[in-house]
């Protein structure tokens, strides 16, 4: 008989890891992917392969050079590289998804200790940093391309690979994002994603059906997703008092996406259950006081960042009670003062 | 369906042995009973070597409270007592005896219509310790400070692998129900519920039909762990135990099948627990099955009996118990005792040796904590050393099922820190 493995119980473990979680997570993003390519061309799935590519290779160099093993295998840089390119605007120079990704690999992630140890989530701070870098081009959203153009229309958009002039373009190209006239939206041209908006963000429909899917693989807790919504539609209807405004404040300006690929990210989020609705309630009621007071196209990452942050004190003040744990009784005052005597 | 909280869904790989009837193992020529086979106190040699005894001859006498009587499982001649490993790796006295194949009985005499004081009586006398595996002795279950309303019996056997107490339902039905009651008498609980997870609804279903009306049959949700004594009266009941208690406390007293069969055997026959249910499976024997095994059986004798063509070098991992909670053995010198439900000889791919990674802070480890725990908050204050910390977290609330560690997606030791941590804060007196 050959050497036997001896070792503390239990002796089996699930199949699921870390690698299996992320590529759970890349199979869900391909939904919002695919509809971005039918809805702005080719050019932002370049863009997302541009970021994936670049936070890998950020997360492998930075490993090499503090000679610790590369963990790029787990598949998480990719993840992050694609949530990234699918939260900027379809069409930016190159540059710009690989300067986010850098951002948010090496410094939001690799310096705190890598995955599991971020305190806020890689993708949405690197969309906050690419926004102070190039506000312009942040806040360029162009009109869908039209899939009956033809197949070479949904190249058009690489005359824009190295400068996307803002002066240089008409009108005709650049767009309004539903949430600058909320109102006027056609509800199902938002559902379908038939707007201007973030690459990834536009199409409800693809985030829904990748939702769907994350939580029947048991990847995410429906409850983020779901009290995030609810409580953007509270406020939404809050601050604008108008039912109408609703269904298109929920449908645009990235708060499905956020909700689902964004605010569920394990190491910024709280690990009760209560903090989970607390934190989720947080972004949805800090994504709409942005929107109505401050810049509307960052309301979605700047309130899942603040919750990011909020996350540590949650987990801190929020402890499950073990099970058959009963509260100790507090000795009455004037007992102890008895006692005291 | 009834359940507890949370839990997890390990694969049950019960088919290979669920089908097999049980049989008969031989008793080998030589046999090492082990007088600390149950939980407390070793029992106290009363043999020396070379004295001879028959099945059913006291060896080894309770000391203290917590304890319990050790029998001799054959006849023949005491030839040594000796120091040695048990199954957990502890050293601890064994008494070697040499079977002289005549299997002449000493038996107990048979009681008939015991009072509940007889059947208490023979229950300490006949050494009887829980089957289940923690082998805590029945009669210091039964006489309890509070008052015991509600007998649980345990036929979950919620562990992968694991068919011995689901063929003992099976196959010896009546005898099982018989001890029930026999418990439920000595117990003065006004009902018993038997919990049987929903993939043995064909044993509840046989159990049904001979039980007395005053005893229930409850199928319960197939989830690990199940036949953890909490959850599973909480499961039954919607009574909670509470932290750092006893089931007596909120007056439930839990019993597993093959005690309960125990039972019956010695108040009827006078014979104590010297034979149990064992299921031998997993990909390194050609013959798994379920067989009545004498306790003192070495695993050697076991594993070359059950072999047949397997390959020796395909074995990598040996099992006493399931693969949830069991313990891993170096070799195969340790003995069977009353509390062994399960030898696994386990391959490569049966086993899941999967790399540790950095922990990601899914929570998963918290989401299926059946006792609502942190684990991983537990694993980094481990890591710190801050153990008064870890105390205060509530720690010592764990039941050791290992669920953490099963579905934890970076493979971290969770459940091993745990026992760790726990040692550590017994030790030093935190």
């Amino acid at each position: 008989m050959r050497k036997l493995i001896v070792s503390s119980s239990p002796h089996i473990t699930s199949p699921k890891t870390t690698r299996a979680i992320m590529l759970d997570v890349i199979i869900a993003l391909s939904c919002p992917l695919v509809a971005s390519v039918l809805i702005f061309g080719f050019y932002p799935l370049f863009l997302a392969l541009l970021a994936a590519g670049t936070a890998v290779l950020t997360e492998f160099l930075y490993c090499k050079a503090r000679k610790k093993p590369s963990t790029v295998d787990d598949l998480s840089a990719v993840v992050t590289g694609l949530i990234l390119a699918l939260c900027l605007p379809p069409v930016v120079p190159f540059y710009v998804p690989m300067v986010g990704a850098v951002f948010a690999i090496a410094i939001v992630k690799m310096l705190f200790g890598g995955i599991g140890r971020n305190f806020a989530n890689p993708a949405a701070s690197g969309r906050i940093f690419l926004m102070l870098c190039w506000p312009l081009i942040m806040n360029s959203f162009l009109a869908p391309v039209k899939l009956g153009d033809g197949f070479a229309s949904l190249f058009d958009n690489f005359k824009y690979i190295v400068t996307f002039d803002i002066a240089a373009t008409t009108t005709a190209t650049t767009a309004a994002t539903p949430l600058a006239s909320l109102g006027n939206a056609d509800w199902l041209k938002l559902f379908l994603g038939d707007i201007a908006g973030s690459a990834g963000e536009v199409s409800a429909i693809a985030i829904l059906i990748g939702c769907i899917y994350l939580i029947v693989r048991k990847v995410i807790d429906w409850k983020t997703p779901l009290v995030t919504v609810l409580s953007a539609a509270v406020f939404s209807l809050a601050f604008y008092q108008d039912i109408e405004y609703v269904l298109p404040s929920l449908l645009s300006g990235g708060l499905l996406f956020g909700a689902v690929y964004m605010a569920t990210d394990y190491a910024t989020s709280p690990n009760t259950a209560v903090g989970t609705i607390i934190y989720a309630a947080g972004i949805g009621m800090t994504t709409m006081i942005i929107r109505k007071f401050g810049s509307p196209a960052e309301g979605m990452a700047l309130a899942i960042v603040l919750m990011n942050i909020a996350t540590p004190l949650l987990d801190k003040y929020i402890k499950p009670r073990p099970f058959g744990y009963r509260k100790e009784k507090k000795p009455k005052l004037r007992k102890a003062k008895e006692a005291n005597a | 369906m009834r359940t507890f909280f949370r839990g997890i869904h390990p694969k049950d790989r019960k088919e290979r042995t669920a089908g097999c009837a049980l049989e008969k193992m031989p008793a080998p020529d030589k046999l090492y009973v082990n007088l600390a086979q149950h939980a407390g106190a070793p029992a106290e040699a009363v043999v020396a070597v070379g004295d001879s005894v028959k099945c059913g001859t006291l060896i080894g006498r309770a000391q203290g409270f917590i304890s319990a009587n050790v029998h001799s499982p054959v006849s023949g001649k005491v030839t040594a007592l000796v120091k040695q490993p048990s199954a957990s790796g502890i050293k601890t006295l064994h008494v070697e005896i040499e079977n002289d194949g005549l299997y002449d009985e000493d038996f107990l005499p048979p009681l008939e219509n015991p009072a509940k004081e007889d059947i208490l009586a023979r229950v300490k006398d006949a050494g009887i310790a829980g089957m289940g595996g923690a082998a805590f002795p029945l009669f210091v279950k039964l006489s309890p400070k509070e008052t015991i309303d509600t007998l649980i019996v345990n036929g979950v056997e919620c562990e992968p692998y694991i068919t011995c107490d689901y063929r003992i339902m099976l196959e010896r039905t009546e005898e099982v129900a018989r001890g029930i009651a026999l418990v439920k008498a000595a117990s003065g609980a006004a009902n018993a519920i038997i919990g049987i997870e929903a993939n043995k609804a064909e044993a509840a279903k046989k159990l049904a039909a001979v039980l007395p009306p005053d005893i229930k049959v409850v199928l319960l949700k197939t989830k690990y762990p199940q036949g953890a004594e909490k959850q599973l009266i909480y499961a039954l009941t919607r009574r909670r135990v509470p932290a750092g208690g006893l089931p007596a406390a909120v007056g439930v007293t839990v019993l597993n099948i093959q005690t309960a069969l125990a039972v019956c055997e010695a108040v009827e026959k006078g014979r104590p627990p010297i034979m149990r249910a064992v299921t031998v499976s997993g990909g390194g024997v050609e013959h798994a099955g379920n067989y009545y095994v004498y306790t003192g059986t070495p695993y050697k004798f076991i594993y070359d009996n059950l072999k047949g063509n397997a390959e020796e070098d395909a074995v990598a991992k040996i099992l006493s118990g399931g693969p949830m909670m069991g313990m891993a053995q170096s070799d195969l010198s340790a003995s069977v005792v009353k509390g062994t439900s399960a030898l696994l000889f386990l391959t490569d791919a049966e086993i899941s040796e999967r790399p540790m990674t950095q922990c990601i802070n899914c929570a998963s480890c918290h989401k299926c904590c059946p006792m609502n725990l942190m684990p991983m908050v537990f694993e980094s204050l481990y890591e710190q050393g801050e153990f008064a910390s870890v105390k205060a977290a509530g720690v010592l609330n764990c039941i050791e099922c290992g669920a953490c560690s099963y579905v934890c997606p970076a493979k971290r030791p969770l459940v091993q820190v745990i026992r760790l941590t726990k040692k550590t804060i017994k030790e030093k007196g935190i």
